[in-house]
Parts: structure tokens; C-alpha cells; sequence
């Protein structure tokens, strides 16, 4: 389906809109209340966005600096080129352990891949726990928000998904609900040999990841199982453990509105000792997967500095109508219009670009100050130029003509007159469709200047 | 970095400890806490306990008296620590302006404690609250290959965004805050 049919199909949905209107509201406000809590809100975004340009312009170097440690502290690091590489990397060390159930938590980069799809098709069983995640994985969907990926789904619909997998009494109330999969997730836990995590944050200085969450389940996952497999995107590497201060302050106010989420893991290898607590290994995956393209440019290179909080999304006029799933893309929303063209190539996405009014609500509170409007033009500037997207011909052919017209007063004059007798309107209907052309005047400002109008300016 | 552990960080610690959903009892020396210790495991109807290796963590449970099932850290089955109630473990370090509770892996073991039981009571020393994440980050060593950072209970809002607490992780966090004798 093409964006615009799948979003014209979500502005249908009465559910969805409720969900969405409820859920990216409440957002807003919790952000807005949290962000009021640091004194200096504006600085901090400063500080973090000019320690991600500085991490982005020596990359190689941080990521060298990075691997060297961790590996120092006992992790193993992969480099994994593309999306493919990731899932085979992965899929051989669940492998050669002899692993059966792999319990999951939140990592938007396993979405990006596909891991889930590539470990079912080596017969593992892939357990998402993050609860957010586990209702769309039993609901056989993606996530349609990176921060909260059932955004779209009523209480009512979660509580009949429940009661048809997992065979629970139907129930209205949120805990119970909570309680359920707990308990369901709690006997995945018991058995799961292999954990597989997202990065929030990867220090270059000491080899530590991080991972911020609420739950539980990351910690549980990168704990009980005897194999943790962390899973970054080659942008989430910043330079001194100090520098994790700021990104601290920002992301959970950013994302979830709170000041601090109930726990961050703070990992620096494997565990040292046969008889310490944890993993015997941590392996990380390092994913470049299109990213590295992005460095070229400085207009495609902040794309790297998003620190995936999802308050673009609750902040989108676009994505608050129609969700997260129209945009048929992992990523969505603003960060998600300008990053899947990006990855996945241009002409998969070319309407995403396109996806957004430009009214800069997500630039505003982009906690490091990514400038997506000027990313989206940027995208859409290589959509017509490359030519890679649809009605390219006419559309040009349009443009064209309106350039000669416009460059030549006399034939701009003449094609005028000649649109008012013949009453013909340019084959807009895209744009009229929602919107009045407002009628042509009878006479235009340079004829009524000419008859008269010039004298009685005159002193 | 500011003074830590002086009267205005304590009182904004505890402040925060109660914004972030978690108990709090200020106890003067061992044997108040161990009666505090008692009182909260009681209060939460914990039958089943596990201590982690910390000296005074040991100390307290050893104290505590009939009423409860003492489990060996050591010796426990994912499927029996599953089944304990209450976990108890030290923190090293407080964060007043967000509540928060930071545990290092190459102090003590508490990574499982910490976690996986529905109440988690944490033994912690007032002289060791900073003011702030910053002031923290500086003093953890990485020479622990974890280190957990905790602020109120195991919580979710991943339906319709209403808060529910105690999700995968403890549902009650209960705070001792160990004043000198
Ligand atoms: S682009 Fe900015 S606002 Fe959007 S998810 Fe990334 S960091 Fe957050």
C-alpha cells in the first residue's frame, strides 16, 4: 500500500485516532511538565547536541576507542555492515550455543532487521518482553511508536488479545492486564538461555553501554540468561562517561516525561569473576546498516544525533492523526520520514518526505536540536532530483512551465488573460480538493496600472 | 561536586524517594534498623528472604528472628528466586535531585536481588547521598561490570499510558536510610 492510501485508511479508524489523540496529548503534557523541572532546559539540549557533532565528525575514532575497551572489559564486539550480517552474526552465536528461547527487550535497531523474523526462521523463539512490545509481537505487528509501541491500541483491544492467546478472563483493568503477561513472561525468563538488548548509550571511554527502561524486563534480560547480545546502531557511541549526564537529563524527559525512568544498566563487559552475577558473555553488535552514508553531509549527518525519545512523534500534527503503522516503516513519524529514506533507500520511502506540513513542531522539541524540516526538503530535493518518485513527469513537466512562465513577464501577462477568458484553472486537484482557489481578479494590478491607476498614484 | 550526605541532600533525597513511589524509614544504628528491617518485611507479608552478600545485610537478616524463611543467595534455583518474596541488598550511593538508588556489582551482589522479587528493601548510608547524577557518575567505578542505577519501582505505562507499578521488577522499593549512632 502506498502512504497515502495506509494513512487515508488509519484517518478512518475512529479507534486508532482516539488512541493516538489520548495517548500523544498525555505525552505532551508530561513533557512539557518534566522539561520545566531542568533549570536550564536550553543548554542542556546545546550541550548534548554539540557532544553528538563532536562524536559524528571523528566516529571512526570513538567507535575504535569503544570497541578497544569493551573488548578490554571482556565484551565481544561485531561489526556488521548491513541488516543481513546482523541477523546471520546473531543467529550463529544463539547457534553455537545451542540456544532455544531467546528473550528480547526493546531495541528498535532487531526491528530495523528483522531479527525476530531471522531467528524464527533458524527455529528459535524470539520472546519480546518490554509489555508495549510483547501485546504487538501477540498481536502479530510492529511497534507503531518507539517509545510506546501499542500506542495505537485501546485497553479494550489489549484486553481481547489477552483473553485470546493467552486464554485470561477479559478484563478492563490496566494491572491485571500488567500482572498477565508478567506472570507469562516470567516462566520465558526461567528457561531463556540467550537475551538480546537494545543500547541507549555506548561510551567510548570506558566500553560501558547503557540501557534506560521502566520495567524491568531489560534488566531480567541482560541478567538471567547465560548470553547477552547487545544491538547498536553505530550513532549511539559518545565520547566520556561524564557526557551521560546530560543525555540523562534530556531522554526520559523527552521521551516519557519523566525525570528519571525507574532503572539504566550500566555495563562495562562481562562479568569478571566465575561466581559474580550476570552473563559469562556479552557479545555487541555494532550496526552500520546505511547509517555511515549519512555522514557525508552535515544536513544528513544530524540525523545521527537522534537519541530516539519519540517526542517528535507526539509532537507531529501528521503522525497524531494517523499513527505510527501508515508510514510502513519501523521508523516513524518525523525522525521516521527523514530516517527510512535514508536506510532503506529513497525509493521505498519517496513519500515520507512528503509526510509532514513543515510547521517545525518536531525541530522545537527535538531534544538535540535535529533540524528535520530542513532534513525533509533536503529528501525531497533528491526525490525530484533523482526522480524517484511517482507522477514524476507530469510533475515536472508542471514545474517547468511554471518556471518559463514565471521568468517571462510578457507571456506570464499572457497566459493570465488567456486563463481568465477560457475560465481554465491548473490540474490541481490534490490542492483543491481541501482548499478553495480563490477566483481570479478581472482585471490584474499591471492593467489596472496602466489605465489609470499610475496617475492618480502620482503626487 | 557539593557536599554530600549534609542535612539539605538528605531531605531532598527522601523527598524524591517518595515522588518516585518508594518508602523511606530513617534509622539511627544496626539494631534500629534491624527492627525497621523486621517491621517492612512484615508489613509486605514477605515469608521467604534473600540477603545479598553484603557484611550488614547478613548481619540484619541473621537478627531477624523466627517468621521468616532465610534463603542462601548461593545456592538458589531461577525458579526459587522467582518464589522469594523480599530481596535485600546495600546501595553505595544516593542521587538526591532524582531519588535515585545506584548499586555497583563489584561491591556486593544484588543484580538479581535487586530485581527479581516483588519487594526490594535497600540498606543505605545517609553519609552516601550526592547531590547529583553528575556527582555519581564521578565516583562509580566501571571496575564494576554492572552498575544499576534504580529510581522508585518497576513501572510501566505501555497501555493507554496509565501507570502501573511493578511490572517485571519490584513492585515495592523500601528505602533504610542509615543514620550514624
Ligand atoms: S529526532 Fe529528536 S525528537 Fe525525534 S526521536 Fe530523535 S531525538 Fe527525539
Amino acid at each position: 500500500m502506498s502512504f497515502e492510501r495506509s494513512a487515508r485508511a488509519a484517518l478512518a479508524d475512529e479507534q486508532l485516532r482516539g488512541a493516538l489523540r489520548h495517548a500523544t496529548t498525555l505525552f505532551g503534557e508530561r513533557r512539557r511538565a518534566a522539561m520545566a523541572t531542568l533549570p536550564d532546559w536550553e543548554g542542556a539540549r546545546d550541550r548534548a547536541r554539540a557532544i553528538k557533532d563532536e562524536t559524528l565528525l571523528h566516529l571512526d575514532r570513538y567507535l575504535e576507542e569503544f570497541t578497544a575497551n569493551a573488548e578490554r572489559a571482556g565484551a565481544r564486539v561485531h561489526w556488521a555492515r548491513d541488516a543481513a550480517t546482523a541477523c546471520e552474526i546473531i543467529g550463529r552465536i544463539a547457534a553455537e550455543r545451542g540456544a532455544r528461547t531467546v528473550v528480547k527487550s526493546k531495541s528498535m535497531a532487531s526491528e530495523e532487521i528483522h531479527l525476530n523474523a531471522a531467528l524464527a526462521a533458524r527455529g528459535l523463539e524470539p520472546v519480546e518482553t518490554d509489555l508495549g512490545e510483547y501485546i504487538v509481537q501477540l498481536a502479530g505487528e510492529g511497534p507503531s511508536h518507539i517509545v510506546a509501541p501499542a500506542i495505537h491500541k485501546t485497553r479494550g483491544q489489549i484486553a481481547a488479545l489477552f483473553a485470546e492467546k493467552l486464554g485470561v478472563e477479559p478484563s478492563d483493568d490496566v494491572a491485571a492486564l500488567a500482572a498477565a503477561a508478567r506472570q507469562t513472561l516470567r516462566r520465558r525468563f526461567a528457561e531463556a538461555d540467550l537475551g538480546i538488548s537494545g543500547v541507549n548509550f555506548a561510551v567510548a571511554e570506558t566500553g560501558t553501554i547503557l540501557i534506560v527502561e521502566n520495567e524491568g524486563n531489560a534488566r531480567l534480560t541482560t541478567t538471567l540468561p547465560r548470553t547477552h547480545v547487545a544491538l547498536m546502531g553505530i550513532e549511539k557511541v559518545i565520547p566520556r562517561f561524564a557526557d551521560l549526564e546530560v543525555f540523562l537529563q534530556l531522554l526520559p524527559r523527552s521521551g516519557t516525561g519523566q525525570r528519571m525512568t525507574a532503572y539504566q544498566s550500566l555495563l562495562t563487559g562481562a562479568k569478571r569473576r566465575p561466581d559474580d552475577e550476570g552473563p559469562e558473555e556479552l557479545h555487541i553488535v555494532v550496526l552500520d546498516n546505511g547509517r555511515s552514508a549519512m555522514l557525508a553531509s552535515p544536513v544528513t549527518r544530524q540525523t545521527l544525533a537522534c537519541i530516539r525519545c519519540g517526542a517528535c512523534l507526539n509532537a507531529c500534527p501528521v503522525y497524531r492523526q494517523i499513527g505510527g503503522h501508515a508510514y510502513e516503516s519501523v521508523y516513524a513519524g518525523p525522525i521516521g520520514a527523514v530516517l527510512s529514506p535514508q536506510l532503506f533507500g529513497l525509493a521505498r520511502s519517496s513519500e515520507l518526505p512528503y509526510a509532514s506540513s513543515l510547521c517545525g513542531a518536531c525541530r522545537d522539541v527535538c531534544p538535540v536540536k535535529i533540524d528535520i524540516p530542513a532534513l525533509l526538503l533536503h529528501l525531497r530535493a533528491e526525490v525530484v532530483g533523482r526522480r524517484v518518485g511517482k507522477g514524476g513527469v507530469l510533475e515536472r513537466l508542471a514545474f517547468s512551465s511554471y518556471a518559463a512562465v514565471m521568468a517571462r513577464p510578457r507571456l506570464f501577462e499572457w497566459v493570465m488573460r488567456a486563463a481568465r477568458m477560457l475560465r481554465i484553472l491548473p490540474p490541481i486537484g490534490a490542492w483543491t480538493k481541501f482548499r478553495d482557489l480563490r477566483p481570479l481578479a478581472p482585471q490584474s494590478f499591471r492593467e489596472q496600472w496602466r489605465a489609470g491607476l499610475r496617475d492618480q498614484a502620482a503626487p | 561536586m557539593r557536599t554530600q550526605g549534609s542535612q539539605g541532600v538528605r531531605t531532598r533525597f527522601t523527598e524524591e524517594l517518595a515522588a518516585a513511589g518508594a518508602q523511606c524509614t530513617v534509622v539511627c544504628g544496626a539494631a534500629e534498623a534491624g527492627r525497621a528491617l523486621a517491621r517492612t518485611l512484615a508489613g509486605v507479608h514477605a515469608r521467604r528472604v534473600v540477603g545479598s552478600d553484603a557484611p550488614l545485610v547478613q548481619r540484619l537478616l541473621h537478627a531477624l528472628g523466627d517468621g521468616f524463611v532465610l534463603e542462601p543467595l548461593d545456592r538458589l534455583s531461577r525458579d526459587e528466586l522467582f518464589a522469594c518474596d523480599a530481596g535485600v541488598t546495600t546501595a553505595q550511593w544516593g542521587i538526591a535531585e532524582t531519588g535515585t538508588l545506584v548499586l555497583e556489582s563489584a561491591r556486593e551482589k544484588s543484580r538479581l536481588l535487586s530485581l527479581v522479587p516483588p519487594t526490594h528493601v535497600v540498606l543505605l548510608s545517609a553519609g552516601c547521598i550526592c547531590e547529583s547524577l553528575g556527582d555519581a557518575l564521578a565516583r562509580v567505578s566501571v571496575a564494576s561490570h554492572a552498575i544499576t542505577l534504580i529510581t522508585g519501582p518497576s513501572r510501566t505505562s505501555d497501555i493507554e499510558l496509565t501507570p502501573v507499578v511493578g511490572v517485571h521488577g519490584p513492585q515495592t522499593l523500601h528505602v533504610l536510610l542509615l543514620e550514624e549512632a
